[in-house]
C-alpha cells in the first residue's frame, strides 16, 4: 500500500504540471466530462458538467479520516467534522445549514477511514454560494469552548444512538477491526470512546484544522448543471488565497501480516438474536489480486443468488440475513490503506457461529477446488457494472467517486474507465485469490451472542 | 491552531478586511454570501400514461441519467389487507412471492436477476404491496418478463413458505431489540388503534397459521391488473418500452375485486405516556404525535411546510434547540406522513437518560411556539426554498422520480401534482402555517411513546402525563413490578 503511494506520486508529478496550466478534458468509454486542475496553493479541483437536472453538488474531501487520528483521541476526526458546522469568519454557528437549506439545498458531512467530506446538493444557480461557504470554513474555521462542549455532547449522543444503545453496536466494524488489526491506526475505534471524545481540547481542534484542513490536503469537486468555465473563475476567487500548510509525515499505517486465525465470542447486552462477523485482510488496491477479489466477493455475497446467501440462508437455513463486501460500508475506491473484507450475518438462536463458519468454509473449499463457473463470472461482471452505474446516477454519487479518485489516485478521469480491470478478470484468477486470501490464518471471526438473562 | 496564528493568517490573506476589523463592530465585519446566478431551466419529467386492455395503468417517464431502468409495480393491497382472517398475510405473501413461480425456482429467479444486473423485491406499506425492480436498460424486456411472472404466477412453495415464516419470526424478534423499531411499532398501534394503519407486524401464532393455499388465494384475489399500476423510469424510449410492457403484461387477467371495510381514523383527544420498558437502555427513545390527514387533504402543503420549520429540516427549530443549543441529542426529527386514508405527525429524538425530562419540555415548548405565534417570513421563505429544491433533486434520480409518480397514483392526486408542486408551496402564507400547527400539532392529545429504562427516568416523565408501562411486546406491566 505504501509503495503504491510513492510510485503514484512519482508518476503524477508530471501530469500535475500539465493539468495546472491547462485543464484536461477526458472523453473515454463512459464519457463523463471531467475537468481537473490544481490551484497554486495545492487545492485539487474537479468539475464535471451534468445537465440532466438543475442541480449541483459541491463537495470538499479532506485527505484525513479517523484512521490516522491521534492516539488517545479516538473519535477525534469525527468530532472535528462536527466542528466544521460551528462557524467561520463570515458564517455564524450552524448558519451553514441555514444558508444551504434556505437556498433549496441539503448538506452533510461524513468521516471515513481515509477521508472526511462535506457536501451540499443545491439548485445549480446557487453553486457560488456553496463554493463561498466551503471556502470560508477552509480558510477561517472559528471554534469556541462553548461550541466544542456542545458538539462533544452531540457526538456522544451519536455514539450512544448508533453504538452503545443498539444491539450489535456496529461490531462488524468496530470490534472486527479492533481484533483483526495490530497497528493502532487500523485497530482503534473510529467512532471513539466517550472518554476520549470528552477529553478533546480546543487546541486539539485548532491544530488538526491547521494541518489537515489546508487546501493542499483537499479536493474540491463540483458536479452538475453548471458551466465549468464559470466555476473555475469562482473557485479562483474564493479558494486561491487560502494558504497552504506543510504536511507532516504520514504515520505508518501498514498492517503486519496475520499469521493465525482469531476467534472471539462477545456477549451482547441488548441483542435477542446472535450474529457473526468474519473478516479477511484484503489485497492492496493496486495489486493484480484486487479486481479478482472484488468479483469473488460478488460471487460469494453480492446478491440473493450468491454462494454464501444460498448456502447459509436457503440450503442450511442457518442465517436470517447476510451482507458483505470488500469494503462493507463504502466502495472499492473510497479508502487508502489496509482493508478488512467482511461478511456479517444474523443467525437463528439454537445454532452456533462455528456452524456458520463451517458452511462458509465449505463454499470456499469448493471454489478453491473447482473454481467458479463461466456464467457466475460473466454475471458478476454484469452485476459489478450495474452497481457501478448506481453510483453515477446522482450528482453526489459522481462527486463522491471523482473526489476519492482525485484524492487517492490523483486521477478523477478514471471514473470513465474504472470498469476495465474488472472486465478483464479470469476464472483462474478467482480461484487463485480464493486460495490466497480466504484461508483461516488470514481471518478474524466474532461471534456476537445475546447475554443470558441473569448474567448481569 | 493558536489564536495568534489564526489572526496572523487572516491578515496575510485579507489585509483589507483585517484592517477594517480594528475599527468596525463585530457585527459589521461579516461578508455577505453571494446571491444566486441566472435561473437554470427547469426540467420537468415527460410523463406518459397508458392503459392496457386488462386495466393495468402504465406510467412511463424517461430519465437517461445512467443506462438503467427502474420500475414500481404497485398493487392496492396494504400490510393490513386480509388481517380479519389472516393477520400478516399481505406481508408474508410479498416475502414469498419472489421465491418461486410456476416455471422458475427461487434460485433460478435470483440467477436471472443477476445476469441482467437486476433487483426485484416486494414489500408492503400501509396502502399497497409494491414490487420494485431495476436492471441495466439493455435488459428491460427480461426485467419486465420476470416482474410479470412473479406477480401472475407465484407458486408459494411449501418449503419457501416455511423458511419465510421462521425467518420473519426471528426477524421480528431481532427487531424488538432495537429501540427505534419498538418506538415506531408502539406509536403506530396506539394512534391508529383498529384502523388498518395500526397494523404493524403480525404475531407468531398468525404467521405460523398461514398456509400455501391462503397465500395463493390472496394473490389470486388482489394481485390483479385492474388493482395495480406500473411506473417505469429510466433510459428508454416510451414507444419501444410500451411494446415490451404489453408483451409482458397482456396475459395478466383482470378480475372482480373485493371491497375492503373502511374504518375511520381520528386524532386522539388525551395526552398519555406509553413507556416501553427496556432495562439497560442508556438513552430514552422518544416518539410522539397524533393522527392528521390523508395526502389528498387540502392542508397537505401547509402541514408539510409547518413540519419543515418545526423539525423536518436540519436548520429547524427543534434541531437548533435540543441539538445545537442544548446538546441533548444527535438526531432530533419530526415528520409529516400522509397516505391514502389517513396520516400522522411524529416528533422524535434519542437522548441520554439524564435529559429525558428536559427534552420533553423543549419539544413541547417548540410546539407551543409554532401554535401561538406565526413563523417569520424568513423562516417560511427558507422552508419553501428547501421543499422545492429537494423536490427537484428527488426528480433527478430514477428511484426518486418513480417514487414521486407512484404517490400521484397511489393517493389519487391530481395528475399535474409534479408540475404544480412549486406554485402550491410558494402560495403558502404564515397564516397557513399557523393554522396547520394549531390544528395538527395539538399536543394535548398526543401519544407520547418512550422506549428506555423506566426505573432510571420515571421521575422525569411523570409530570408530562399518565404513564402506561409496557413490555417490549406491548403487554401492560405494573409499575411496581418493573424492578
Amino acid at each position: 500500500m505504501r509503495r503504491f503511494q510513492r510510485k503514484l506520486c512519482g508518476l503524477l508529478v508530471g501530469l500535475l504540471l500539465l493539468t495546472m496550466l491547462s485543464p484536461l478534458i477526458h472523453a473515454t468509454p463512459l464519457s463523463i466530462p471531467v475537468v481537473y486542475y490544481k490551484l497554486p496553493n495545492g487545492l485539487r479541483v474537479v468539475v464535471s458538467e451534468d445537465h440532466n437536472a438543475p442541480v449541483v453538488t459541491v463537495a470538499v474531501y479532506y485527505n484525513v479520516g479517523f484512521r490516522i487520528e491521534p492516539k488517545e483521541r479516538t473519535g477525534f476526526a469525527h468530532l472535528f467534522e462536527h466542528m466544521m458546522f460551528q462557524g467561520s469568519a463570515n458564517v455564524k454557528k450552524f448558519e451553514h445549514a441555514k444558508y444551504v437549506e434556505a437556498n433549496g439545498g441539503s448538506l452533510n458531512g461524513h468521516t471515513d477511514f481515509d477521508y472526511t467530506n462535506y457536501f451540499e446538493t443545491m439548485p445549480s444557480d446557487r453553486v457560488e454560494l456553496g463554493l463561498w461557504l466551503e471556502a470560508d470554513r477552509m480558510r477561517s474555521l472559528d471554534v469556541t469552548p462553548e461550541n466544542l462542549k456542545n458538539q462533544q455532547n452531540v457526538v456522544s449522543e451519536e455514539v450512544r444512538v448508533n453504538v452503545l444503545n443498539q444491539p450489535y453496536g456496529l461490531f462488524e466494524w468496530i470490534d472486527l477491526w479492533g481484533n483483526a488489526n495490530q497497528n493502532y491506526y487500523n485497530s482503534h475505534n473510529g467512532y471513539g470512546d466517550l472518554k476520549d471524545i470528552e477529553a478533546a481540547t480546543i487546541e486539539d481542534v485548532r491544530a488538526f484544522f491547521k494541518t489537515y484542513y489546508a487546501p493542499n490536503n483537499a479536493v474540491l469537486t463540483v458536479v452538475g448543471d453548471v458551466d465549468a468555465g464559470d466555476v473555475k473563475k469562482m473557485v479562483e476567487k474564493y479558494f486561491s488565497n487560502i494558504p497552504q500548510q506543510p504536511q507532516p509525515a504520514r504515520p505508518d499505517i501498514a498492517e503486519p501480516p496475520q499469521t493465525k486465525e482469531k476467534r472471539v465470542t462477545e456477549p451482547d447486552k441488548l441483542a435477542t438474536v446472535p450474529a457473526l462477523a468474519v473478516g479477511y485482510h484484503a489485497p492492496a488496491q493496486n495489486s493484480p489480486d484486487f479486481a479478482p477479489v472484488v468479483l469473488l466477493n460478488l460471487i460469494l455475497q453480492g446478491d440473493d443468488s450468491s454462494r454464501f446467501y444460498q448456502r447459509l440462508i436457503k440450503e442450511k437455513e442457518l442465517s436470517l440475513d447476510l451482507q458483505g463486501a470488500v469494503n462493507i460500508y463504502g466502495n472499492e475506491f473510497d479508502y487508502f490503506g489496509p482493508m478488512i473484507m467482511t461478511t456479517r450475518t444474523t443467525y437463528k438462536p439454537g445454532h452456533t457461529g462455528d456452524e456458520i463458519v463451517k458452511e462458509m468454509d465449505a463454499v470456499l473449499a469448493d471454489i478453491m477446488q473447482n473454481g467458479v463457473t463461466e456464467k457466475e463470472l460473466a454475471d458478476a461482471k454484469v452485476r459489478y457494472r450495474s452497481n457501478y452505474y448506481n453510483q453515477l446516477e446522482s450528482t453526489f454519487g459522481k462527486a463522491h467517486l471523482l473526489s476519492t479518485l482525485a484524492l487517492f489516485r490523483d486521477a478523477p478521469n478514471q471514473i470513465n474507465n474504472a470498469l476495465a480491470p474488472f472486465e478483464a478478470v479470469t476464472r483462474d484468477q478467482i480461484k487463485a485469490v480464493a486460495r490466497k486470501y480466504y484461508v483461516p490464518e488470514n481471518r478474524t471471526v466474532i461471534d456476537r451472542v445475546p447475554e443470558q438473562k441473569g448474567d448481569k | 491552531m493558536k489564536r495568534v496564528e489564526m489572526k496572523k493568517l487572516f491578515r496575510a490573506i485579507m489585509p483589507l478586511i483585517a484592517s477594517l476589523l480594528i475599527i468596525l463592530p463585530a457585527a459589521a465585519q461579516k461578508m455577505s454570501p453571494p446571491g444566486p446566478g441566472p435561473a437554470r431551466p427547469v426540467n420537468l419529467p415527460k410523463i406518459t400514461e397508458k392503459k392496457l386492455a386488462n386495466g393495468l395503468t402504465v406510467v412511463m417517464a424517461p430519465l437517461p441519467n445512467v443506462p438503467k431502468i427502474t420500475a414500481l409495480l404497485t398493487v392496492r393491497a396494504g400490510q393490513a389487507t386480509g388481517r380479519e382472517k389472516h393477520p400478516g398475510i399481505a406481508q408474508i405473501a410479498a416475502a414469498v412471492a419472489n421465491e418461486g413461480t410456476d416455471t422458475r425456482t427461487s434460485k433460478q429467479l435470483k440467477e436471472e436477476l443477476r445476469s441482467i444486473g437486476g433487483t426485484l423485491d416486494l414489500s408492503t406499506n400501509q396502502d399497497a404491496t409494491v414490487m420494485s425492480a431495476s436492471a441495466l436498460s439493455e435488459f428491460s424486456p427480461r426485467m419486465l418478463e420476470l416482474m410479470s411472472d412473479v406477480i401472475q404466477h407465484p407458486s408459494f412453495p411449501d418449503s419457501e413458505l416455511a423458511l419465510s415464516k421462521s425467518n420473519t419470526i426471528e426477524g421480528i424478534r431481532a427487531g424488538r431489540a432495537d429501540p427505534n423499531f419498538l418506538a415506531n411499532e408502539r406509536f403506530q398501534k396506539i394512534i391508529f388503534g383498529d384502523h388498518p394503519y395500526g397494523f404493524v407486524v403480525p404475531d407468531e401464532k398468525s404467521i405460523n397459521a398461514l398456509t400455501r393455499d391462503d397465500l395463493k388465494q390472496f394473490a389470486a384475489t388482489y394481485y390483479a391488473p385492474n388493482n395495480s399500476f406500473l411506473v417505469v423510469v429510466g433510459d428508454f424510449t416510451p414507444d419501444k418500452l410500451f411494446a415490451e410492457i404489453q408483451k409482458a403484461f397482456n396475459s395478466w387477467k383482470s378480475r372482480e375485486l373485493p371491497s375492503e371495510p373502511t374504518v375511520a381514523a381520528a386524532p386522539r383527544a388525551k395526552r398519555q405516556i406509553y413507556f416501553v420498558n427496556r432495562p439497560g437502555s442508556i438513552q430514552s427513545t422518544i416518539y410522539m404525535g397524533n393522527v392528521t390527514i390523508a395526502r389528498k387533504d387540502k392542508d397537505y402543503f401547509a402541514i408539510r411546510t409547518a413540519d419543515t420549520i418545526y423539525g423536518g429540516s436540519f436548520y429547524s427549530r427543534l434541531t437548533r434547540n435540543i441539538r445545537e443549543d442544548k446538546g441533548y441529542t444527535y438526531s432530533p426529527f419530526s415528520s409529516s406522513a400522509t397516505m391514502a386514508r389517513s396520516g400522522y405527525w411524529v416528533v422524535g429524538a434519542a437522548v441520554r437518560n439524564e435529559v429525558t425530562g428536559p427534552t420533553l419540555k423543549e419539544i413541547f415548548y417548540e410546539i407551543d411556539r409554532m401554535r401561538s405565534a406565526p413563523v417569520t417570513a424568513e423562516e417560511l421563505d427558507a422552508a419553501k426554498a428547501y421543499s422545492t429544491g429537494q423536490f427537484s433533486v428527488e426528480l433527478a434520480s430514477q428511484a426518486g422520480l418513480a417514487g414521486r409518480i407512484n404517490t400521484v397514483y397511489l393517493y389519487d392526486l391530481p395528475r399535474d401534482f409534479i408540475s404544480t408542486f412549486k406554485p402550491k408551496i410558494e402560495a403558502l402564507t404564515t397564516a397557513d402555517i399557523k393554522m396547520a400547527a394549531t390544528k395538527y400539532f395539538d399536543q394535548s392529545g398526543f401519544a407520547v411513546v418512550i422506549v428506555g429504562d423506566y426505573d432510571k427516568v420515571k421521575d422525569q416523565v411523570a409530570t408530562y402525563g399518565d404513564v402506561t408501562l409496557l413490555d417490549t411486546e406491548g403487554n401492560p406491566i405494573t409499575k411496581t413490578a418493573s424492578k
